[in-house]
């Protein structure tokens, strides 16, 4: 059991990363890893949303009908996310972030991650296991997403959290503030990714 | 080969630049022992060669040229036409530019062939000549360096080198400057070479007559923009030059008429549609002459690794560079050229022109063969 | 039990929904205020930013209620004005209740629907608002669309009713690095003050490429790379400054009658000033063409 546990909670940061090796939210990844502040409130959200959302789908697994659970687990990670996107409205530090985040924060619950493991796991499991796995995959798509907000606020803007980092005769590279660079680096951190696991490899 | 690069040797790590340096200067005593090959005089090495001698005219030309633009825009129109110090102000502009893009990507071939334990091959050699023609003269050399690393791993390292790409690397240089740092890539400034205490004389704008067009305050002779004394980057201003290099392109066979026919007939096209429209006063026929359509259509859109390889594929290719550059250049404020991402944009879609052709022509052979 | 009969899907779903409303319904009503607070101070932040009263980091640092603070300490009155320029409301400048316009959006398209003629179905009358501070400076809102979506600010003008003495801008999406420069570049707000609004001109302010090489003081060079969000912002002060145009005329006159003629002739530099650039287009090109030659 124990064994079982750490795998619930390492695979989904290393082996079964939720970005670099199942690449879902790929979409959000692009858009709030401007900068290493949002992308890391961005994280935040997304493993309470995936946490609270798996344990309370393992609660109700048993009663749920089976015809409608799609529409029930969407009920229910929509109110997470509902949640989660009005408390950042009311608190008052973290009101600017959630400016800056704006959509992205309402659209988790487009983010397959979150859908993805209630069905393949939350429904089949016990709450504790379910909770911490949907922790744990939030914080392995957190992890990708601050990977790729740090060099992309770093290399785009010479800041990190809003600090300078580099002398301001560093010239910003726009590139690397654009959608597509995200891309690009992801790109690299699969690649990484892959040449280090063995098992990840495709024949 | 010397022996300590074979297998077992000492240096057999070093064996990928050895040989590279090996097979530039001598021929290979190897040859294919079992199965059949094609005998021809053309290789790859013999392409890049010919290539080369066919850009070479423009990127003369434009040496002079960057010269005489920063001559006239110091002293005005009465500076003295001395043909010699122009070019040789233009060449020691030019001249860092080449050794930087030579050097980052030779480097980086060097580099990674190295660690494929693959052969060294002369794709870069083309690469390096085009870049520094496709640049503001005037560009930091670290920018050119951090783009000329990253165009060379991103966009052709990463696909399996030379051959292998997706996109033109040269082209892809460009745009990785164009979108990495936007402010030294645009505006009316960056085309000319000014040293750092030099004015600009009066009544001088310095834009390229492109960039003008969009705001439609400038007149150039057709002359000049034929011959190419306008500002511009350094290979692409001269229309005459660079037409001196299709001819030999065409009549080795390097390059793809069809590509560079279709692709002005594209042009024509959208810019006869856009000057019917009124949406622009520039003549079809001058779009041939501004900017970098010229230079793209004959050195860039025809290169053989990136552009379609079916011969209706060719055709469909080449007018859609045509077409888009043109529909760029009339219809996105943001930018005043579009070859750049004309050409960049049909690289990706070659692939698909050809499977296109090639399962309609399999299908239209299969129909015949029912029938009969 | 029979967890797929039909009966105990209904229910199932049914309570499922009440609940989840039910929370959300209290979230929103426990939460709503301080929502509303969030929002309030934010405008009032970018007003004084634009006013010029505290600088815009220490704004930004500083508390809702010490924003709330500064701005009842230097707020003189604030009110709202019809397309005619005429006033037609007070907003409340108690600390306890302060009150802005908030619906830009609506404000926006009023103003818009009129200059195109329609009548608008509900027949709304325009609420501008007009701040005044302790220091004289008027603040208005102006508000367009971006790129990707709506951008606004404030602008903060002179006593004198032409000078703009600061601004601020605002964004919902647009790109970071390039469109989003309005809002973090400090310099590119700084360029705004001392600049002039040509009231009466249909274009009253140019926010253009290399509109400030042509010398005109009521031009602001667009952002490098952001040509449509620049494009939007420009139409956004243009549009906003005509509605304005005949209130502040009206306060012109009323404040400095004896000087009204000395802002006839500002009036008339600004025109003569826009030929003169004009022409120097012109003899660019000629002197390019001698260039060329």
């Amino acid at each position: 059991m124990a064994q079982n546990l750490k795998d619930t909670i390492l695979n989904p940061i290393l082996k079964g990363n939720p970005i670099s090796v199942l690449v879902l939210g790929i979409c959000s990844s692009l858009a709030v890893t401007v900068q290493l502040k949002g992308a890391l409130v961005m994280a935040i959200s997304v493993t309470i949303v995936t946490g609270l959302s798996s344990l309370v789908c393992s609660l109700l697994r048993n009663t749920i009908p089976n015809r409608v659970r799609i529409i029930v687990q969407l009920v229910i990670v929509a109110l997470m996310v509902i949640l989660v996107d009005q408390i950042l409205k009311a608190g008052e530090s973290t009101y600017a972030i959630d400016k800056q985040l704006s959509v992205y924060i309402g659209l988790i619950i487009t983010n397959c991650i979150v859908m993805g493991r209630i069905e393949a796991f939350a429904l089949g499991n016990k709450p504790i296991p379910s909770l911490l796995d949907g922790l744990a995959n939030g914080v392995g798509y957190g992890l990708i997403l601050i990977i790729v907000a740090f060099f992309r606020e770093l290399l785009g803007s010479g800041t990190l959290l809003g600090f300078r980092v580099l002398p301001l005769s560093y010239v910003p590279n726009n590139l690397v503030i654009l959608p597509p660079f995200a891309l690009i680096l992801l790109g690299c951190i699969i690649w990484i990714h892959r040449a280090l696991d063995k098992d990840l490899q495709e024949k | 080969m010397n022996k300590i690069f074979e297998k077992g040797g000492k240096l057999h790590w070093l064996r990928s630049t050895a040989d590279a340096f090996d097979t530039f200067l001598a021929v290979p005593a190897t040859v294919t022992r079992k199965g059949s090959h094609v005998r021809d005089a053309v290789d790859l090495k013999r392409i890049i060669i010919i290539a080369l001698i066919a850009v070479i005219p423009a990127a003369v030309f434009g040496m002079w040229n960057v010269g005489y633009q920063h001559s006239l825009a110091v002293n005005g129109p009465s500076a003295t036409p001395d043909i010699l110090a122009n070019f040789w102000y233009g060449f020691l502009k030019v001249l860092p530019l080449y050794l930087v893009a030579y050097i980052v990507g030779l480097v980086i071939e060097f580099g990674t062939a190295q660690i494929r334990g693959e052969e060294v091959n002369e794709g870069f050699l083309m690469t390096g000549f085009l870049v520094p023609l496709i640049v503001p003269v005037d560009v930091p050399l670290w920018m050119l360096a951090v783009v000329v690393a990253f165009a060379t791993i991103i966009g052709k390292e990463v696909f399996g080198g030379t051959g292998m790409n997706i996109l033109n690397p040269a082209l892809l240089t460009r745009a990785f400057l164009f979108f990495s740092y936007p402010t030294s890539m645009s505006g009316s400034s960056v085309w000319i070479s000014l040293g750092k205490n030099e004015q600009l004389v009066d009544g001088f704008t310095g834009a390229t007559p492109l960039a003008l067009d969009g705001a439609a305050q400038y007149s150039t002779s057709i002359w000049s923009e034929f011959l190419g004394t306008i500002p511009g980057s350094v290979g692409e201003t001269s229309t005459l030059c660079i037409l001196l290099g299709a001819v030999l392109l065409i009549w080795t066979g390097v390059a793809s008429w069809k590509i560079m026919v279709s692709s002005v007939a594209g042009a024509l096209l959208v810019g006869g549609i856009g000057q019917i429209a009124g949406i622009t006063d520039i003549p079809c026929w001058e779009q041939l002459l501004l900017g970098g359509f010229a230079f793209g259509t004959v050195f860039m859109a025809t290169d053989p690794v990136t552009s379609a390889q079916t011969e209706t594929g060719k055709w469909i290719y080449g007018f859609l560079i045509g077409a888009l550059c043109i529909m760029v250049r009339l219809f996105n404020p943001g930018f005043a050229e579009g070859m750049m991402l004309a050409i960049l944009l049909c690289n990706t879609f070659a692939p698909l022109i050809d499977h296109v052709v090639v399962t309609s022509h399999i299908r239209k052979k299969f129909r015949k063969f029912k029938t009969a | 039990m029979n967890t797929n009969s039909n009966i105990y899907t209904i229910i199932y779903t049914t309570v499922v929904v009440v609940i989840v409303a039910a929370v959300l319904a209290f979230v929103s009503m426990k939460l709503g205020p301080s929502q509303e607070a969030n929002v309030k101070a934010e405008s009032l932040r970018q007003m004084m930013a634009a006013a010029g009263i505290e600088s815009t980091d220490n704004l930004y640092s500083s508390k809702n209620a010490e924003v709330l603070d500064l701005y009842a300490a230097n707020i003189s009155k604030a009110y709202t004005v019809g397309l005619d320029g005429i006033q037609n409301g007070e907003l409340s400048i108690d600390r306890s209740n302060i009150e802005l316009v908030s619906g830009l959006k609506a404000q926006n398209k009023i103003i818009k629907d009129n200059k195109a003629g329609k009548d608008n179905k509900d027949n709304k009358t325009a609420t501008l608002p007009v701040y005044v501070f302790n220091s004289g400076v008027c603040v208005i809102p102006v508000y367009g669309a971006g790129l990707w979506g709506p951008v606004w600010g404030y602008i903060a003008i002179e006593p004198d009713f032409t000078t703009i003495h600061g601004a601020y801008f605002d964004h919902e999406s647009e790109t970071p690095g390039l469109g989003a420069k309005i809002k973090d570049e400090e310099w590119f707000r700084e360029k705004f003050a001392g600049k002039v609004i040509a009231f009466g001109k249909e274009e009253p302010f140019c926010l253009a490429k290399n509109a400030e090489a042509e010398g005109a003081d009521n031009a602001v060079d667009a952002i490098t790379g952001a040509t449509m969000t620049s494009k939007g912002l420009n139409t956004a002060l243009n549009v906003w400054f005509n509605a304005y145009e005949s209130h502040f005329e009206k306060l012109a006159k009323e404040t400095e009658p004896e000087e009204g003629q000395a802002e006839d002739t500002v009036a008339e530099d600004i025109v003569t000033e826009y030929i003169v650039v004009e022409n120097t287009v012109a003899e660019n090109t000629v002197a390019k063409n001698i260039v060329e030659e």
